[in-house]
Order: C-alpha cells, then structure tokens, then sequence
C-alpha cells in the first residue's frame, strides 16, 4: 500500500484543463522534485496536495483516505514568498506553531510552557543556522535567511509532508546549494515526505528521489486550453544520464514556446 | 535673494490692500449696499429691491444701493461689523451688543417694527413658565431668545440659575423639540408657529408681554449717514413706500405680502400669521412715535444690563453703560462711547413729507 | 552649480525656510490689523495681538464671571472627553467588523455591501434622525463623530485584512492555527498599526463632526465657544481657539504616530514610513 495515491486527478476551470489522467504512487519519505513548463499546473497540483483547491475528478488519497480540504498540520508549506509573519520575530515566528498547539484560546504561552517552547524554538534555529538573529524581524534579514525561517517555522509542527513552492527561485545561485544541502538533512532527519516545485531542472535532477516531469503531450494550436498537462516522465535521481537531461529540457521548452503563441493567439 | 527680498516689501503692501479693502468709509459717495436676512419684519426689503422701488428713491439721489441677501442672520451682522456693508437689518439687541460693542458707530435709521407674540417660551406638558425651573432649555444662547427668557423668568420670580441653558443652533431646534430629551425651548418665528403644532407643546410666555423690547431696525454706518444723508434720505423714502404698499388692504397689498410670503418659504396666511404677532410701524407717525418715547430708552437699559450681565459687551466694559445709547428720550450709559444712536429725524422727514 | 532637484538646504536653513511662511502670514496679520484698528480702535475682526494676550489670559487662567470655571480648559476637557470617546468606539468597531468582514466571507457577505451603503450618507444631512435616536445630549455628540468616521474604518480595516498575503493565512493553517487563533496571532497584530494610521487619517473628520455636534446643541466645548462669541464677533477669542484646536490636533497626531512606531517597529521599517525621524 502507498502512502499517498493519485487516482485519475483532473483539474479543469471554464474553459481550460489544466491537468489531466494524473495517476501516481508515492511512498512514505520520497522527495519529489517537480518540474515543467510554466503555467502546466504545478502549482495547482501542489494547491491540491494543500488543501486549497480540491480536484474537478479524481481524487488524491493520503494513507487510502481522501486528503483534507483545508491546510492543516499534516502538511507544511514554504511559498517563494510570504511564508513568514512580518510582525514576529525570528524566534517568535518559530514559536508560534508551538504556542497555537498548546494554547487554543489565546494562542500564547506563558511561563514554563513558553520556556519550552522557547527552547525547542532556538534548536530548530540552531540547525537552519539563524542563532544570530533570532531577534530580528524578517524584513531585516536576507532572502535566503527568510527562506531558512520559514522551513525552520515549518518544521517545528513536524509535518508528515513538506510542500516546496519554488522555495529557491529568488534566491543566489551561491545561497542556493546551501540551502539544498540544508534540505537534504533536513529530510532526512526527520522522514519528511517532500514535494518540491522547481524551475530549475538541474536541482529537480540533484535533489530527491524522484524527479516528476509536468508537460503536455498533446497540443491544439486553436484550443490551447483543450488539453491538460500529465507527468510525462516519473524518473528515479541518480540514475538518469546527460542525454536524458537534454531530452527533457528540449521538450519544455517547445511546450513552454507552444503555451505563449497559443496565450498570445 | 532678490525675489525674496521682493516678497518682504510687497508683503505689507497686500495687507493694508486687505485691510482697506471693505471698510466703510466716511467720505461722500455714489453707491452703496446694504445686507438683509429672511425675516418677517424685513422681508419688506426684498420686496422694495426686486421691485424697483428702493432703485426708484436712489435714483431720486443720484446715488446706487445694493440690497443684499444673507442667508445666514449673524453672518450678515458680522459683515456689516466687518465693513463690508453700510447698512444691514437687526434687532436692537445686537446692534448694541455686535457693531456698537465692535466699535462701530451705528444709527438706527429706521425702527420697522417690534416683536408682538413673534419670540416664544415653549413647554413641553407643563404649562405655565414657572415650571421651567430646574429644566434644559434650548435656545440660541445670546440671542433676543436668551434675553426674551430672562425677561421671562425675572417676572416669576426666577433667574438663569434656576435652570441650564442649552446653546442649539436655530436651524436644528424644531427637530430638537422633536426628541424626548429637550422639554423647553425658546425661539422665533417661523420656528415658534412650527414648534408649537407639536403635540403637547404650550406657549407659557412671548414677546407681546413685553411689548416694544424686541425691536428690528435698519442699522446703517453712523459715519456715513453723516457724510451721506442722501443714503439714509433713499433707504427711508424707499421703506414708507413700500410699507404704504403692502399695508394697503387692495390687489396690490395683497399681491406684495404674497410675494413676500414666497420669498420667506411660507404661504399668504403664515405670513400674515407672522405679521399679526408683529407690531408693524407701516407709517412714518407711528415709527416717530415709538423711537421718540421715554420706554425705547428703558428698553435699551434693560438690554444693556442682560448684554453685560453675559459678556457681551466686551471686558473693557465696567457696567452696563459703557457703551452710550443716544435716544430721543437722552442718553443711557457713558457719553464718551456712544455708539449707538436711534436717530428719528429721518423718518421724521419722511413724516412731514420732505423727502 | 548643481540643478535644483539636487539642491538640500541644511538643517539649519531648513528650520529657517519652514518658519518664512508663518512669519509671513504673521507680518501679514499685524499690517491688516493695524490698519483696521486705525479705522476703527473697537474692531474686533482682526484683533491686536495685545487683546489675543487678554482673551488668552481671561479664557484660560481667570475664572469666569458667571461660573467660576477656567473656560479654556473646561471646553478643552469636554471636547477631548466626546473626541476621546467617539474616535477610540468608532476604532473599536473598526477593527473587530474590519477583521469580521476581511477574514469571514460568511460575515462580507451580508455587512460589507451594507457598510459601504451607512459610508455614503453624510450624517450632517440626517440630524433629526439622529436626534431622535440618541437625543440632544453628550451620547449624540459622541454618536455624530462615531456614525461619521467608523463606516469609513470599517472599510478600511476590511480592505488592510484582505490585503494580508493568502500565503501567510495558508501558513498559519499548516501551523495548526484555528480561525480564532489566526485572527488573533496574524490578522490582528498585522492590521493594529494600519488602524493607528487609519485613524490618524480619520481625527481630521472627527474634529470637524465633534465641532458641528458642538455647535448644534451644547453647554461647553471648544466648537461650543468658538459658535458662541462668534455671535458677538469675539474674533479675539475665536483665533486663539482655532490654534488651539489646531495644535491639539497636530499633537494628537504626532502622538499617534510615536506609538505606532514604538509598537510597531517592523510595520514602519517595512513601509519606510520613518523609523528612526
């Protein structure tokens, strides 16, 4: 049995389908990296995972049961922007999934309760390396130390699943590789089960288990919304060579030049 | 540097143009204005300027007057204070109590009536002025209603103590009756006829019991007057004609009341409603009269005493006769400050056919 | 020599060039007051600057005659007392149906078309309505600044919580957050100092509703006097009350904002809206 099931999941609006026939398996601790062309509906897969758009058909089923409508704790999230609270410290922000499981009323600790909390706060940091600035707001700190928080803030509820949104997309090439690394132990370390959006196919090809191709196969210059996109390649990391890197770069790049003549039709 | 330096000296320049700019001043002239505001006793003037008459007597003197309307009554007091008229319409109160204590010299030209029932006390269930003691009352406070209250209450025995004054504005007091909170006010026509088709609503005292203290003038620029008579000449020759009009009981009366009715917002019979609590002087002998008796003189002193009993006649005022009131009857108050002056001899020439 | 754009006046000629125009408006007061008073000793449009003295020291540090108060600070008191009131309710209402409406599409639903319909009456325009409803006394004026200036709060609260990144509710959500909790840990302290600033913004409206209640019906306050001895020209008292008003204003103001930048650091530093002047 898989720990999450993707049966025949559809995802259409008015006039547009923007997935279709997504059938997967994934397993408790893969880390799947996402790639495509934009607009192929990565996003509004990861939505779906999320809980914030629910499937025109179809259905995703985490451990055989429908998975929640509604975000909830089971799932964390790190968008490429916006994950964290401006009006929180550093060590606030961390704090606070600890503080909002303890105290449903007020959603604040006190006393020993805070202090443990505190402490549990300050480790998280120590491992995401933010030490020095727990006292800091987020609009003081760099892009890659905000996307740091923000896994860290994730973390700390200790999700079963971790969703990436193009966590890395704004950050420096440099800040970047740290940051894989710092994701990769993080994995381990506590058996997420990880889906990650990226525009970069070369980190789809570094990180993770698995790499997961959005792409549509089939095209209709008159209709571009008639037909959906698919996983076109479901591929092991690590076992993949130079040639096939190359093939898929290509074909999302013809999809990613097919999508804008038909936008611009 | 240079335009700055510009800007200093041009700068007092632009002041004294504002400062000159408006002021009434004394030297002959051709034109003139004059301001009104709607009210039963002056709406005469309106009808006198629409109709060509007040036109008719200037031309007569080779002079022009304006006749200008200002909607809002103590605006157009403070107007005329301010300069910026030669004459203006008022009651005898605040002649006295705003140009007089401003500082201007003022004549009464023209004494055009006294209120006669027109300003009222209005309860609510109770129903005689005795029981106002211990209640709110609404009011415009240092208005002719605030002096017609104290007038009231000294003659049951009672003063301003015994009761709190409310300041409302005159445009809000009948809604203000209307709420459950205000159980007394004190007003004016054609608020008072308004307030008192109220349910539960009783006059307990007017102006009719005392009789000639509320007075509405034509207030015009001493200093002018003097150095125009032909201006006071025109605007009382103006006013007996058109007071021998509208009092006329023919087509022509008839047609001029209701034209002033219109003009005030209310029908032929409000306005002759308002006109009977209104002692008219539609003729020269009867306005000759009043202003020559020895009671415009007590009057005054009474307003005197309740205008500087409230402040009003300024702080460099040690009694009530610190400004002087010249009447027919003599002086009240100090003869070095008379500033105001209820001056017949127009109307009396108007009387004896010389204008 | 530099272009003009480029040009900063020092600190120093900085206080010199902020001063020029009051100085100006100043000369330009006295040179109008004089020649007025040259007509005529007893004008009272555009009093000396010895009679502001007088009526400042009689207003303000002599009882009154009739009843023995300090008529400045008694007026100050009670208009501070009905602006206190009526701006720190309508902000209370502000906030709790801004964040109703912005966080629960169950409570925009049926309130936010009704709110902006209550936002576009002019209160001035349905007086007696008011009158009827909450009376003549201290309630209606507190009530006329409320009706005034909270449906404009409310819009604005509503519109600041719609603009908080979906992101960040969806955050809060992974976190375990329950609504409750996330009104109360991220829509509301996010939205406090927008609040601060809204108000600041509405204090120009509640003074001129505070002043027109005052001048409607009433026993004390500042609009009270000013409509009070304007019936007798006292312009000796009215500027000085109008500076009054007019400092206590810039002052409120100011007050606001040092607590909105000493409570909220992170907001000021985020909108540059000066942390450290």
């Amino acid at each position: 049995m898989s720990y999450i099931q993707i049966r025949n999941l559809w995802k259409e609006y008015a006039d547009q389908v923007v997935l279709e026939r997504i059938n997967a398996r994934v397993n408790k601790g893969d880390f799947i990296t996402i790639v495509g062309a934009s607009g192929c509906g990565k996003t509004t897969f990861l939505k779906m995972l999320l809980g914030t758009e629910s499937p025109s058909r179809g259905a995703i089923l985490l451990e055989d049961a429908p998975i929640p409508d509604e975000p909830s704790q089971q799932r964390g999230i790190v968008f490429q922007r916006y994950s964290v609270f401006p009006h929180l410290t550093v060590l606030k922000n961390v704090m606070l999934a600890r503080e909002l499981e303890h105290s449903p009323l007020l959603g604040k600790l006190f006393g020993s309760a805070r202090r443990t909390a505190k402490q549990e706060a300050l480790a998280m940091l120590e491992k995401v390396g933010l030490t020095a600035a727990i006292k800091k707001y987020p609009h003081e700190l760099s892009g890659g130390m905000q996307q740091r928080l923000a896994i860290a803030q994730s973390l700390i509820r200790k999700p079963a699943i971790l969703l990436l949104d193009e966590p890395f997309g704004a950050l420096d090439p440099g800040i970047r590789a740290d940051m894989h690394k710092l994701v990769l132990e993080l994995w381990k370390q506590h058996q997420l089960t990880i889906f990650m959006i990226t525009h970069d196919l070369k980190e789809g090809f570094l990180l993770g288990t698995r790499l997961w191709v959005f792409d549509k196969p089939r095209h209709d210059p008159q209709a571009p919304g008639a037909f959906g996109a698919r996983i076109t390649y479901d591929i092991p990391v690590g076992q993949s060579d130079r040639s096939l890197y190359q093939k898929i770069d290509q074909q999302l790049q013809v999809t990613q030049e097919l999508t804008m003549e038909g936008n611009a039709a | 540097m240079r335009n700055l330096l510009k800007a200093l000296i041009l700068a007092p320049v632009f002041c004294a143009a504002l400062a000159v700019v408006g002021i009434a001043h004394a030297e002959e002239r051709k034109s003139f204005s004059v301001c009104w505001s709607i009210y039963v006793g002056w709406m005469p003037w309106d009808y006198g300027a629409q109709q060509g008459i007040v036109k008719k007597w200037a031309d007569k003197y080779g002079i022009a007057i304006d006749v200008v309307q200002i909607n809002d009554y103590v605006e157009s007091i403070n107007q005329y204070t301010a300069g910026k008229y030669d004459g203006c319409t008022m009651t005898n109160m605040d002649a006295l109590t705003i140009p007089a204590a401003g500082g201007v010299d003022s004549t009464a030209l023209i004494v055009g009536d006294f209120s006669n029932g027109n300003d009222g006390v209005v309860l609510k269930g109770k129903k005689s002025l005795a029981d106002i003691k211990g209640q709110s009352v609404n009011l415009v406070e240092l208005s002719v209603s605030h002096y017609l209250l104290a007038r009231g209450l000294e003659s049951v025995g009672l003063s301003e103590k015994d009761l709190k004054v409310v300041n409302t504005s005159d445009a809000d007091l009948v809604a203000a009756f209307a709420t459950p909170d205000v159980t007394s006010v004190v007003t004016w026509n054609p608020l008072l006829s308004e307030i008192l088709t109220m349910p539960n609503s009783n006059k307990v005292f007017d102006s009719s019991q005392i009789p000639g203290e509320i007075i509405d003038l034509m207030v015009v620029n001493s200093d002018v007057l003097k150095a125009n008579p032909k201006f006071g000449k025109a605007l009382v020759g103006a006013w007996y004609e058109i007071m021998a009009t509208m009092s006329a009981q023919d087509a022509k009366g008839k047609a001029a009341r209701e034209f002033m009715a219109k003009a005030s917002g209310t029908d032929l019979a409000g306005f002759e409603a308002q006109l009977a609590s209104t002692k008219m002087f539609y003729t020269a002998k009867d306005a000759v009269a009043f202003t020559t008796s020895a009671q415009l003189k007590t009057t005054m002193e009474y307003v005197a005493k309740f205008s500087f009993d409230h402040g009003l006649l300024g702080d460099g005022a040690a009694d009530a006769g610190f400004i002087g009131v010249e009447t027919a009857a003599g002086l009240y108050g100090s003869s070095k400050n008379v500033k105001l002056r209820f001056d017949p001899s127009y109307m009396q020439m108007a009387l004896d056919g010389k204008l | 020599m530099k272009k003009i754009i480029n040009l900063q006046p020092h600190n120093g000629t900085r206080w010199l060039l902020a001063l020029l125009p009051f100085l100006l408006l100043l000369l330009l007061y006295v040179a109008a007051s004089n020649a007025r008073l040259a007509d005529n000793p007893g004008d009272k449009l555009l009093p000396a600057m010895g009679s502001f003295a007088d009526a400042i020291q009689r207003m303000a540090f002599e009882p009154d005659k009739r009843s023995g108060d300090y008529l400045l600070w008694v007026d100050t008191g009670s208009s501070l007392i009905r602006l206190g009131l009526g701006v720190g309710i309508s902000a209370l209402a502000g906030l709790a149906f801004g964040i109703l409406n912005g966080a629960i599409p169950f409570a925009r639903a049926p309130l936010s078309p009704l709110v902006t319909f209550l936002s576009l009456i002019p209160p001035m325009a349905i007086l007696p309505i008011l009158f009827i409803i909450f009376g003549m006394d201290e309630l209606a004026k507190v009530m006329l600044i409320i009706i005034g200036i909270t449906p404009a709060l409310i819009r604005d609260m509503q519109q600041r919580v719609l603009e908080i990144p979906a992101e960040q509710l969806i955050k809060a959500q992974t976190l375990g957050a329950s609504s409750w909790q996330i009104i109360l840990r991220v829509v509301l302290p996010q939205i406090l100092p927008r609040l601060l600033a809204s108000v600041r913004l509405a204090l120009g409206s509640a003074w001129l509703f505070l002043i027109a209640a005052e001048a409607i019906a009433s026993t004390d306050g500042l609009g009270y006097r000013i409509f009070l001895v304007r019936r007798y020209l006292a312009m000796d008292v009215i500027l000085p009350y109008v500076i009054w008003i007019t400092l206590l204003a810039f002052f409120i103001d100011y007050g606001l904002k040092k607590i909105s930048q000493w409570s909220f650091p992170w907001f000021h530093s985020q909108t540059g809206d000066g942390g450290k002047s």
